[in-house]
This record gives C-alpha cells, sequence and structure tokens, in this order.
C-alpha cells in the first residue's frame, strides 16, 4: 500500500489570467511506515503536494495513488470520504479549525463525520486527547480558553481520533516555543514508531529533521528535486549549500571540524555521539 | 471560490488602467446613466459597440466579460418569464391555451436584458482596470463635497478599503477551514439537514473568531503607527488628471447627450 506520485502537474486557477502552476511533473513514491520531511523554500509546492494526499486538490495531469485508491487527472474521484478517513490531515495554523462548544467535542467531530457512534468518538476522544497530553480537567473547556500550543494539541487530536493510516502535517510545530515544538516532534516520533502510523511531515527546521524524520523529500519551485534517507542528505554538505538549506547545528560543526582536518564518520548525528567520537580521540 | 470575477482586479497595463480613478468613476456614472435612458436598439447599439471598443482597448479577454454576468443569467430568465405573462400590450404574437405573447413583451425583455448586459460590461469595465486603492481613493475625492455638511468622507474611504484589502484575505481563509474540516469528513454537498448545519457552523465559528481577532490586530497596529481616527492626514499617492482623463469624461458624457438626444427623437 503505497503511496505514490506519477507526473503529476498541479495548477492553480488553469485557463485564467491568474493561473499558477504549483507542482511540475512530480514523481515520487512514500514508504510507508516512516517519518518523510517535506522541505523546500517558502512557495516550493510542499502544501500544494500533501494536499493531494487527501483529494483536497485533485492533480491537473498525471495520477496519484495512496493507500488502495487512485486519483487520475481528468477524472472524478467519488471514494473522497473512505480516503480522508485514512489520510488525516493537519493544517497549517490548525488551532483556527476548532468550532465545537467544548474540547472534547471538538476531538469527537472528525470521528462522529466517519459514522463512528458518540458513545465510541467519546472514548477515542479521550485516548487521543491523552496522546497530545491536554490534562482531563481540560477536557469540557471551550477551545478558545486554551493557550495557542494547546489548541494546536487539540487539533491535532481531533485528526488522531479519526485513526488515519497516515498522517500529514502542514508545519505542525510553526509559531510554537521550542521546548513546545520538541514535545509536538517527540509526540510524533511516537505514534510513528508505535502505533506504526505513516507520517509526512512538512517543515521549515532542519534540526527536527535530522533528529525525527527517516527521509527526505525535497521539493524547488514545484519541482521535485530529490528524495533520500536522512543520512544521506546530511552527508551532502555543498548540496545543502547550494540549494540554500541551512544543516543543522551539529552537521555545520562537522563540516568545521572537516575543514580542520578532523574526519568524523557520517554516522555521527548527535551530539552525544560526536562528543564520544572527539573524546574517543582526544584520549588516544 | 478563486472564480469570483465580479469585480475582480485584473492587473494589466492598457490605457484605461493608467486612467484617474476619478475620471473613470465619473464617466462609468454618466455611462450607466446613459444605459437607462430609453433611446432605443439604435442607442443601445451605440453603446454596445463603444463599450466593446473600451474592453479590447483595456486589454480584457471577452469570457472574463461574459464570466462575470453568469451570476446574472438566472435573474435574466425570471425577468423574462414574468414579462411574458405580465405584458399584454402590442401585437399578439402566438397563442398555446392560456399562453399568450405579445411583441411589446418581447420588446421590454430584451430591453431589460440589454441594460443589464451593458451595466455588468460597464462596472467591469471599471472594476478590473482599477486598484481597489485607487477606487477608494477616487471616491474619497469625489465625496469631498460633502465633508462640508458633516460626512465623514475619510473615515468611509478608510472603512471601504480595509473591507476591499481583507476580501481575498477572508477568502483564502475561508478556504482554508473549509478544507480543514473537509479533512476532518465534512462533507458541504451532501446530508441531512442537520449535518448540513453542523457543516455549516464548522465553517462560520472559526471565521467570525478569525475576523475578530484580525480586526482587534489590525486596529492596533494601526494605532502602532499612529493613526487617530478623525485626525489630519496627508497623502502619499496624489491623483493626477492628464489628457486622457479629460477625454475619457467628455467622450462618455457626449455618448450620454447622443441617447438623450436619441431617445427624444424617439418620442416625436
Amino acid at each position: 500500500m503505497p503511496i505514490r506520485f506519477e507526473k503529476v502537474d498541479f495548477e492553480y486557477s488553469p485557463e485564467t489570467p491568474f493561473a499558477f502552476k504549483a507542482l511540475t511533473d512530480i514523481n515520487l513514491e512514500l514508504a510507508m511506515d516512516k517519518m518523510t520531511a517535506i522541505i523546500g523554500a517558502t512557495g516550493s509546492g510542499k502544501t500544494t503536494l500533501v494536499q493531494h494526499l487527501n483529494a483536497l486538490l485533485l492533480p491537473t495531469a498525471g495520477q496519484v495513488t495512496v493507500l488502495d485508491w487512485q486519483i487520475k487527472a481528468g477524472q472524478k474521484f467519488t471514494k473522497v470520504k473512505d480516503l480522508r478517513h485514512r489520510v488525516g490531515l493537519v493544517f497549517q495554523f490548525a488551532e483556527y479549525q476548532l468550532f465545537e462548544e467544548t474540547v472534547l467535542k471538538d476531538v469527537c467531530f472528525g470521528p462522529q463525520n466517519f459514522g463512528v457512534s458518540e458513545e465510541e468518538a467519546v472514548k477515542i476522544a479521550r485516548e487521543s486527547l491523552k496522546i497530545v497530553g491536554i490534562a482531563e480537567s481540560d477536557f469540557e473547556k471551550s477551545p478558545l480558553e486554551l493557550s495557542g500550543g494547546q489548541k494546536r494539541r487539540v487539533a491535532i487530536a481531533g485528526i488522531l481520533a479519526m485513526k488515519p493510516q497516515i498522517l500529514v502535517l502542514d508545519e505542525p510545530t510553526a509559531g510554537l516555543d521550542p521546548q513546545g515544538a520538541e514535545n509536538m516532534m517527540e509526540l510524533f516520533r511516537k505514534i510513528n514508531k508505535e502505533n506504526g502510523i505513516t507520517v509526512l511531515i512538512v517543515t521549515h527546521n532542519m534540526e527536527h529533521v535530522l533528529q525525527y524524520c527517516d527521509e527526505v523529500v525535497v521539493l524547488e519551485k514545484g519541482q521535485l528535486l530529490m528524495q533520500t534517507d536522512i543520512k544521506t542528505f546530511f552527508e551532502n554538505y555543498e548540496y545543502m549549500e547550494k540549494a540554500n538549506i541551512n544543516p543543522p547545528a551539529i552537521i555545520r560543526f562537522k563540516e568545521l571540524l572537516r575543514k580542520n582536518g578532523l574526519e568524523i564518520s557520517s554516522d555521527v548525528l548527535d551530539i552525544d555521539s560526536l562528543a564520544k567520537e572527539i573524546a574517543g580521540r582526544y584520549r588516544k | 471560490m478563486k472564480n469570483v470575477t465580479l469585480g475582480q482586479y485584473i492587473p494589466l497595463d492598457s490605457f484605461f488602467h493608467k486612467l484617474d480613478p476619478r475620471a473613470k468613476i465619473c464617466a462609468m456614472i454618466a455611462i450607466l446613466i446613459a444605459v437607462f435612458i430609453p433611446a432605443g436598439f439604435v442607442g443601445y447599439g451605440i453603446l454596445a459597440a463603444v463599450l466593446i471598443a473600451c474592453i479590447l482597448r483595456a486589454k480584457l479577454q471577452f469570457s472574463f466579460v461574459i464570466k462575470a454576468m453568469k451570476p446574472m443569467v438566472m435573474m435574466m430568465i425570471f425577468l423574462t418569464i414574468i414579462n411574458v405573462f405580465v405584458i399584454k400590450t402590442g401585437n399578439l404574437l402566438y397563442t398555446l391555451g392560456p399562453v399568450t405573447i405579445y411583441d411589446d413583451a418581447l420588446k421590454q425583455t430584451a430591453y431589460i436584458i440589454i441594460r443589464l448586459a451593458l451595466m455588468i460590461m460597464t462596472t467591469t469595465l471599471l472594476t478590473a482596470t482599477t486598484k481597489p486603492m485607487d477606487m477608494t481613493l477616487g471616491i474619497e475625492d469625489l465625496l469631498k463635497p460633502f465633508e462640508k455638511l458633516g460626512v465623514p468622507t475619510h473615515d468611509i474611504a478608510m472603512m471601504i478599503a480595509l473591507a476591499l484589502r481583507f476580501i481575498p484575505t477572508l477568502i483564502d481563509e475561508a478556504e482554508r477551514i473549509l478544507k480543514a474540516q473537509a479533512s476532518r469528513g465534512v462533507d458541504f454537498e451532501n446530508g441531512s439537514l442537520k449535518e448540513k448545519i453542523s457543516a455549516i457552523m464548522s465553517l462560520i465559528v472559526p471565521m467570525f473568531v478569525s475576523c475578530f481577532q484580525r480586526a482587534d490586530d489590525l486596529a492596533d497596529a494601526m494605532e502602532a503607527r499612529g493613526y487617530v481616527v478623525g485626525a489630519k492626514r496627508v497623502r502619499y499617492k496624489q491623483l493626477k488628471f492628464g489628457r486622457g482623463d479629460y477625454i475619457v469624461i467628455i467622450g462618455a458624457n457626449l455618448l450620454l447627450a447622443l441617447m438623450i438626444f436619441l431617445a427624444y427623437r424617439g418620442t416625436i
């Protein structure tokens, strides 16, 4: 059950003076059960790409395959609801989608739309809220009373409660404090590794990509630039510089060490092992 | 939702785009009056020819203007039906049981449809070639004389400008929330009444919340930059009348005079 893009083009407002081609000839196959980062400069088509995954946008050319469903350009796609049930999409600034009177009700909204009974929905909602770390005492509050970070968590719980097989997150940590962002990334990692949910994450934060993700997809001006695993991606320092990607601190540090004559293995990707490596060599 | 054509600015470079908004507004008013003068089919023919020439000159595509007329199609059909049944003067053209059609009815209907089409052409020509901000500047200037009567022209213009400024933002926002809720399984098209209400609520509540928040932030941002309601303000962009502006105003008024002449001749 793959996620596959074949020769996908997407154009906004085609045949008008505002026509804008956001994706050009995307050929891409994403691994299931992994955590994949989608990166690229603003306007490179990241959001447009992920909105194809649950048929919010339909390709203007080519074909998208998600799980058992195929979305072909120019053909009416009828299984929208089934697809959206299996692919949960968390939007940028997801806190703006909250609208129910209480936090719990808002989280129940998603599953109930997909035909889950109220009782069952409440049960799932409670579990989901616990997973994202919302305290029981906040369940009956209005979503508007919560802080920005908490609202975001509630919105994510609202998607998790749908029990998707694929979780797509569009810049989930934008605007959060550093600690809150770390916690949230930990959470996605846990969901991915423990519950076996495929996670796709659109992000600008290279530290997060390095620490939490398995694979990287790089977009530039609506085209696929590269797709590779994390290790290979961060090995190629020159490439990152050329693509205007700001490497994580540890990669920059390793690059400086290399320039000063200390070569470190490309397997070393976190502070602990780097410290051990340097200390080990120093002792010799 | 991006397909709203009525009142949309099309950034091009043409004679009409460069005109002073005040000239365009004045000319539009003159032409709208001309459209409502019963100058007969000859008059409408002349008006339509002039407007088509103007649309060509403004480098606008006809498909765009026709798209702008689409919302009016239902109204045109409705008017046709009413007219056919109500107007019973002139020569009898056709009888089918209780339905009788007279030639006056068809003529009246044709007049109304032509007028609507001409009106839309005129207003589209104005809105498609004038930036919303320039439009408000123009309106503000044209309202200047009423300031002496205590009309807060600047505040009105500012409100219009802000409202216009936020239309695209709010459309984007609505689209985003629509998509977010669709991802959560909301079906905005099908479903029972209860489901439809819940679907609409899931759009309206977040829109309200974000509108109020935006309004609050905007007010703070304006005050932070020293905006005071009712204070005297200078303007960065100065409007200037050029030769083209005089030509357009005089042209529009000559057209109006011609229509009045045709209508007058028609009555005697």
